[in-house]
């Protein structure tokens, strides 16, 4: 399936940015819109209003689940999925209760990391 | 004038050639040590009294067992004299009372004794203490004994201070381990990735050695992010900070699921992995991400050591309250005078993976652990056809 919508994809590391940017593309992406914070983020979030984000959890100026906590205040129905390096469970957790659809841990070979944001995409768009 | 320790020795009619240099160096050392004498003759008391502060020694005195409990606590000596017969509490029972009260800690006991006294001297050792003095005192032989006690006493002392310090210096070095191996991975998992992309031609074809080039990448990070995912583990464990979070799996599952994913490996070798699952449903309460990664590891093990075109077997066998899952190879089993090092750390065996692939040595090591924690059991033994059998014991 392809995912035609905006994709916010937010992580301070550029070559994170690159890895996953080439993975969405995969999935057909085409209106793939970066942040290197969770402040930027916020930002590019309330002029696109993007349908999915990718959102890392470590960042400088302001972190993953602060501004996961600012985008579930604007919108309640754009999936969020969470980027770890270690799945920390209390960190999973947390977000997962904040209102993420699904995290992804950095370190996945690229086709797992694929596979499941297909899944996510499939659970989440589809109207029928 | 100030009396020097060596006017001292002179006016003892000790002439200081003949003291080897070590025992004067060590006599030097153990000047200042404190002395508890307890005894209630003042008699005796101030003959050793004088003996040992003339060599330095700081004295204190006490004159009763309760008087002894007192002083100790007070002073915190570096080793007591005890005479046995003492008005209230004996000898026997002060050193009983003192080794209760400071264990390992306590200050070594030397009893002193008539010489003809010798079940004072065995009751004595049985009570705790070190040594005893025989009475009338000889000069040069209490002060050997003495120095000797005191100088076990400052060594085990060293000892013990230095097995603290190697203590915080390993958790130093797997919380340093632990931040490197973190802060490499995240990198190396995008490395890996972007030589996936060069390989599968997603940003375009490449030139057979333009692929070879990006292969290697490619292989060389996964190599490398496994080796570092496991010095992450064994930091982790060796932390003590492997936290389990049980909950009931069913442990079928778990290998179906492991079985599928590492038979796509399995495949490049031309080996199968064969499951065959148990009748009934067996359910334990385990970790199930670390169980999966001692799954993975054995299945992964399998293939590795198993010659091309093998056949891996697994199964699962017991019932409520423990299963097991056995995975049998097709590899040269394990040489016997390797088998004690086989889940240890860093220990890789003379066998070596037939497919190219790579052994940090590291993997049964966390596979141990992390079954043990589990308070499960993991054993290998060669099999009667040749190849060998990993199995897991886990409790329900």
């Amino acid at each position: 399936m392809k995912y035609e919508g905006k994709i916010l994809l937010v992580d301070d590391e550029a070559h994170v940015r690159k890895f996953i940017a080439l993975i969405l593309k995969q999935l057909g992406a085409t209106a793939i819109f970066e942040a290197a914070n969770g402040r930027d983020a916020v930002e590019v979030f309330q002029r696109e209003s993007p349908n999915l984000v990718l959102l890392d959890v470590n960042m400088p100026i302001q972190d993953g689940i602060q501004t996961l906590r600012e985008i579930r205040q604007l919108s309640t129905d754009c999936v969020v999925v969470m980027l770890t390096s270690l799945a920390n469970r209390q960190t999973v957790e947390e977000a997962l209760s904040l209102g993420a659809d699904n995290y992804i841990r950095k370190d996945t070979p690229k086709d797992e990391i694929l596979a499941s944001l297909r899944q996510t995409i499939a659970e989440c768009f589809t109207t029928d | 004038m100030q009396l020097t320790a060596s006017t001292l020795q002179v006016s003892q009619g000790t002439p200081p050639a003949t003291r080897t240099a070590m025992e004067q160096r060590n006599a030097a050392k153990l000047k200042g040590r404190k002395i508890l004498i307890v005894d209630d003759d003042r008699i005796n008391i101030r003959i050793l009294s004088s003996i040992l502060q003339n060599e330095g020694f700081v004295i204190t005195e006490a004159d009763s067992g309760e008087n002894a409990l007192a002083q100790y606590a007070a002073i915190k000596p570096d080793l007591v004299l005890m005479d046995v017969m003492l008005p209230g509490v004996d000898g026997f029972a002060v050193c009983r009372e003192l080794r209760e009260r400071h264990g390992d800690n306590a200050a070594p006991v030397i009893f002193i004794t008539a010489k003809t006294e010798s079940d004072d001297i065995v009751e004595g050792l049985a009570a705790g203490g070190v040594d005893y003095l025989p009475k009338p005192f000889r000069r040069k032989e209490s002060l050997a004994r003495i120095r000797t006690h005191l100088q076990n006493r400052i060594l085990s002392e060293q000892q013990k201070a230095l097995v603290e310090q190697l203590k915080a210096a390993n958790q130093a070095k797997n919380k340093l381990l632990g931040m490197a191996a973190h802060d490499l991975r995240n990198p190396l998992a995008s490395i890996r990735g972007l030589a996936e992309f060069l390989c599968d031609g997603t940003v375009g074809q490449l030139t057979p050695d333009q692929l070879d080039l990006a292969n290697t990448i490619f292989e060389t990070s996964q190599s490398m992010l496994t080796l570092l995912n496991e010095l992450l583990d064994v930091a982790t464990i060796e932390a003590g900070e492997l936290k389990l979070h049980k909950e009931p799996q069913n442990l079928s599952d778990l290998l179906e699921k492991a079985v599928y994913l590492n038979n796509i490996n399995a495949a490049r070798k031309n080996t199968k992995i064969v499951y065959s699952p148990p009748e009934e449903a067996p359910i334990v309460r385990v970790d199930q991400a670390k169980i999966k990664q001692v799954i993975d590891n054995l299945l992964s093990n399998a293939v590795k050591y198993s010659p091309p075109g093998s056949t891996v077997n697994v199964r699962i066998s017991g019932y409520h309250p423990a299963y097991t899952v056995a995975v049998q190879d097709q590899g040269p089993g394990i040489p016997e005078n390797e088998r004690h090092q086989l889940f240890k750390d860093f220990m890789t065996l003379s066998s070596k993976p037939t497919g190219g692939e790579k052994a940090t040595g590291l993997g049964l090591a966390i596979c141990r652990k992390i079954v043990e924690a589990h308070r499960g059991a993991i054993t290998a033994t060669n099999l009667p056809q040749g190849g060998c059998e990993f199995s897991v014991m886990l409790p329900a």
